[in-house]
């Protein structure tokens, strides 16, 4: 059961601490979702073409980051609504990587690597050092410290004569880098690129997000609860005489219900 | 006036490539009969979608003088009654061939409102609509040769099998026909050699999260399975993953799945989806087809079977196996057993 509540929680929160960082700056990433089908196609098709692991995620993440500056050109510069720009992020990669597959492979559907997945360790690794990358950068640097204005004070940042885009720019570009790459790790995991692979993740990463009380940490506790309950979920649905439809909405609930009494819980102390 | 035109433009081309890249592709050009083929997905990926158009539009160049358009309606469910409504309401069809088990009510509703079109409906059953054919498969029969097989690999002493006499069955979603016909068909066939067997049933919930698929699947081989039948759509590539990495055998259905991966595939149901839409849509052009008929075809009628031919399954099975399971559909063909498709709503 661990090793399925660890793939679970690395996959999760390499993304969520994407979110994070455009969050903490201030722009809502929307489209986490379809840069982590960038990420997880181009990763394949990294690997297919002979690239080797490390090289495939990070074409992976870099390919979502290209989305991500597209999205920062619409929302930064252009002032566009990041609601609007970020849906049409997702509905832009559903629609360019089913086109860019059947160009490169011919195919819509799959694409599956020749030597099968990366080992559930290699995704657990690069999440705890992507953790632990974020609360430094977030919490240790001046980028970071500027990030965290840009997102809460802004005004004071423009008081000071600093630009507040370029660090939301950063923020959005990180987050780019961090769905793209938890893309690519999905797909180098289980050996295949396949349409609707995110299935969620950027959604439920932005959860995440909140239920972590926006920090690096917190974040990571939330993935792990939520980890958790997906595999007990899993694991119930074969000792359990319910049906399997019904425990399947099971993670989704405890994790709210767990969130919002400790929330509840917190404020009452104070 | 410059700017708003650099603003404007990227969004088009935006809008533009979306629409181009995830839009339909049709391809008539106008003569005497008109088929509208439905897609309810994708067809690159879907073999047994890829088995539908193949099968209508062999039977469509066979017959001469007619069109056929592809329409696929995506993977949003809740979206292809308008699909299809739009392309009957269109006046192009003179038939509209589809395949899915939740087609034949939609079908039928948009039919109440389009008078003028007909209907072929590939895996799905709706009797006495006069402009509505359905073909059902005997899912009883095919799930009964996969829980058949799987007692037979576990009890066996290939190199992945244990003596735990526990098979898998991980499904995209419940619905009336997995839970009332492919599961107690699975059951019954591995039962049939394993008395004691057990089937571990899961649900992924969807189609297409592979990597969740590839969780279940990892904790089914945990909890003692051996073998899994896994019948998840684009999840299915996560119970191969699983296997692979945990040393457990995949069972494929609905088409021959040994080159998703030879030696974990190790055997594989199918149906004949792409004969069954010839010869109907072949009867529909020339007039033939009745309307008004569901029909449920099984391995007697050679529309069901297992793939004992492939080379990975004769490769990677032990031949005492494979000749049981050559037996075994014998039997079925010529009809000394047979299993009753339960018919779904219950009559």
């Amino acid at each position: 059961m661990m090793p399925q509540i660890l793939q679970s929680w690395a996959l999760l929160l390499i993304v969520a601490l994407g979110g994070l960082l455009s969050e903490r700056g201030g722009i809502l990433n929307i489209g986490l979702e379809g840069m982590i089908t960038m990420g997880a196609f181009v990763a394949v098709a990294a690997a297919q073409a002979g690239a080797v692991v490390p090289v495939a995620a990070l074409l992976g993440a870099i390919a979502a980051m290209l989305l991500a500056l597209v999205f920062a050109q619409f929302s930064l510069r252009w002032q566009a609504n990041p609601f609007i720009v970020g849906l049409a992020i997702n509905v832009l990669a559903a629609g360019t990587v089913p086109l860019l597959s059947e160009i490169v492979f011919g195919t819509r559907g799959s694409v599956r690597i020749a030597d099968g997945g990366i080992p559930v360790w290699t995704v657990v690794a690069t999440a705890a050092t992507v953790l632990v990358l974020v609360h430094a950068v977030v919490y240790a640097t001046p980028l970071g410290l500027r990030l965290r204005i840009a997102g809460e004070e802004p005004e004071w940042l423009r008081a000071q004569g600093i630009g507040v885009t370029r660090y939301r720019l950063a923020g959005l570009v990180g987050s780019g880098l961090l769905a793209g790459l938890s893309g690519a790790l999905l797909a180098l995991r289980i050996g295949v690129y396949l349409p609707n692979i995110s299935a969620g993740r950027g959604w439920i990463a932005l959860v995440i997000v909140y239920l972590g009380y926006r920090t690096p940490a917190g974040l990571a506790v939330a993935a792990l609860f939520f980890g958790i309950m997906e595999a007990v979920a899993v694991r119930a649905q074969s000792v359990l005489g319910v049906p399997p439809t019904v425990l399947l909405a099971l993670p989704y609930v405890l994790t709210v219900v767990a969130f919002v009494s400790y929330a509840a819980l917190r404020n009452r102390e104070r | 006036m410059n700017r708003n035109v650099w603003r404007t433009l990227p969004v088009l081309l935006f809008v533009a490539l979306t629409t181009w890249a995830t839009g339909t592709s049709e391809t008539a050009t106008g003569s005497q009969y008109r088929i509208g083929v439905f897609v309810p997905g994708v067809v690159d990926g879907s073999p047994t979608y890829e088995m539908m158009v193949s099968g209508v539009q062999q039977a469509a160049d066979e017959a001469g003088s007619t069109d056929v358009a592809i329409v696929e309606g995506g993977f949003n469910q809740a979206t292809w009654e308008e699909g299809v409504m739009s392309m009957a309401a269109s006046g192009e069809y003179d038939l509209i061939v589809t395949s899915n088990p939740s087609m034949p009510e939609i079908t039928a509703s948009v039919a109440e409102a389009v008078p003028e079109v007909r209907f072929l409906v590939l895996d799905g059953y709706l009797e006495g609509h006069d402009r509505i054919h359905t073909i059902l498969f005997n899912q009883q029969e095919q799930a009964f040769l996969s829980g058949y097989f799987a007692g037979l690999v576990t009890s066996s002493s290939m190199e992945r099998a244990n003596a735990a006499g526990r098979v898998g069955l991980l499904a995209g979603q419940e619905y009336p026909i997995m839970n009332d016909v492919i599961l107690p068909g699975f059951r019954l066939g591995l039962q049939s050699v394993v008395a004691d067997g057990q089937v571990d049933f899961r649900v992924l919930g969807n189609w297409y999260d592979a990597g969740k698929a590839q969780e279940i699947a990892s904790d089914m081989i945990t909890q003692g399975s051996d073998v899994i039948l896994t019948i998840a759509g684009g999840g299915n590539q996560g119970t191969i993953a699983a296997a692979r990495e945990r040393n457990a055998y995949v069972l494929w259905y609905d088409d021959s799945g040994y080159d998703q991966a030879p030696g974990i595939v190790v055997g594989s149901s199918f149906v004949r989806q792409d004969r069954a839409a010839y010869q109907a849509t072949l009867a529909a052009i020339q007039g033939t087809l009745a309307f008004g008929d569901a029909e449920i075809l099984g391995v007697s009628d050679g529309a069901v079977s297992f793939d004992t031919e492939h080379p990975a399954f004769v490769d990677n099975v032990p031949a005492g196996i494979v000749s049981e399971m050559k037996d075994l559909l014998d039997r079925m063909r010529s009809g000394e057993l047979t299993l009753e498709m339960p018919v779904p709503g219950g009559r």
